[in-house]
């Protein structure tokens, strides 16, 4: 006979197991909550602003020569209070680095720093006058772009929700 | 309270590791905590009968003060503990609507455990052999064991402790949860094949 004040052996532990098979597969954890509780930690860090996503459309750029096959073109706009974000990505020009992401983007605020954080680590540019700004050399996978203002430190910055590139 | 830091090697140990990491300067170890233990919260936060959505927002809202109070926090290595009990109290209040504040020795008793009729019509033959035999147990070892079972065997007796069970309960000693899970389980000639 066993006893609970016997230690813990490998019945107990493998027991253990099948309760945990059990509740895994009838009440599994939903699989992007650890990926949204990052993003609301990394929201809550910056005191930031979180920017919505108001549009997203499968842009078609077609080249001057009708032979040339279009390049889909993935565009998204997110919007705050203080600014609007128009991102889209494609290909590389270079051949050789097909697996790598370039992203064109617009902001509002001339002057911004725009940070791509994405599965590698972050790279940031500077918006030029007009707000236009270039990532390059980004891996496919997700994403998220935080906005600050350097040559405002009153503004708080944005983040945007996680998108796919 | 001050949570038992757990034994080497379990996940409260590595969990505890992450967030001392974190708290010395490398934030990115944040992540890793929250990859770890993230299952154990979600197990402990539905096993007090919370809707999903509110089990949910109790973990991010632990995780949150975790962040704010990180200086804080006597234990670094307890802080899988520490993220239990918050869980299970938010868990509660957002269930009672945020008209008060109660202490943790005001949460009530986990309910009998729950599994939705779509829950168990995805069962194999033997989870639901399982699942009837964990039905018959006690409401309190059911929380208990559907808790610990997502964690390693040196976290027992802290995480048992953290759910608000007498000291001894469970870890190193088998304790009676375990050993009504066992008997019941043993004189089942269904689940001995």
């Amino acid at each position: 006979m066993t006893s609970h004040t016997d230690a813990i052996d490998a019945r107990d532990i493998a027991n253990l197991a099948h309760v945990r098979d059990l509740f895994a597969h009838a009440d599994p954890v939903p699989s992007d909550l650890a990926e949204r509780i990052k993003f609301a930690i990394t929201v809550h860090a910056l005191h930031a602003e979180v920017a919505e996503l108001i549009d997203s459309a499968l842009l078609t750029t077609r080249g001057a020569e009708a032979a040339v096959e279009p390049t889909p073109t993935e565009s998204v706009t997110f919007t705050a209070a203080s600014m609007s974000l128009m991102v889209s990505s494609g290909p590389m020009d270079s051949d050789d680095s097909e697996d790598r992401v370039r992203v064109d983007g617009w902001v509002t605020t001339p002057g911004a720093k725009v940070e791509a954080v994405t599965s590698e680590g972050s790279s940031s540019a500077i918006s030029d006058a007009n707000g236009r700004f270039v990532l390059d050399d980004l891996p496919h996978g997700p994403v998220h772009f935080v906005v600050t203002d350097p040559g405002n430190d009153d503004t708080r910055p944005v983040i945007t929700p996680t998108i796919q590139i | 309270m001050t949570p038992t830091p757990t034994a080497p090697d379990g996940l409260g140990t590595l969990a505890g590791k992450a967030f001392a990491a974190y708290r010395a300067g490398e934030r990115e170890r944040l992540s890793e905590l929250v990859d770890l233990v993230t299952p154990v919260l979600w197990s402990a936060a539905r096993s007090q009968g919370g809707v999903p959505a509110a089990c949910e927002d109790a973990i991010q809202t632990a995780f949150l003060q975790l962040v704010d109070r990180a200086d804080s926090i006597n234990e670094p290595a307890a802080v899988l503990g520490w993220l239990v009990v918050v869980v299970k109290r938010e868990v509660w209040r957002l269930a009672r609507g945020a008209r008060r504040e109660f202490g943790v020795e005001e949460v009530p008793e986990a309910p009998a455990q729950q599994l939705d009729p779509e829950a168990q019509s995805i069962l194999s033959e033997r989870q639901r052999v399982l699942w009837k035999h964990v039905s018959t147990l006690s409401p309190r070892c059911q929380e208990l064991l559907r808790v610990i079972a997502f964690a390693d065997r040196p976290d027992y007796a802290a995480i048992a402790e953290s759910l608000g069970m007498p000291v001894g309960s469970i870890g190193p000693t088998r304790g009676r949860c375990l050993q009504k899970l066992r008997t019941t389980l043993g004189s089942d000639p269904g689940w001995a094949v």
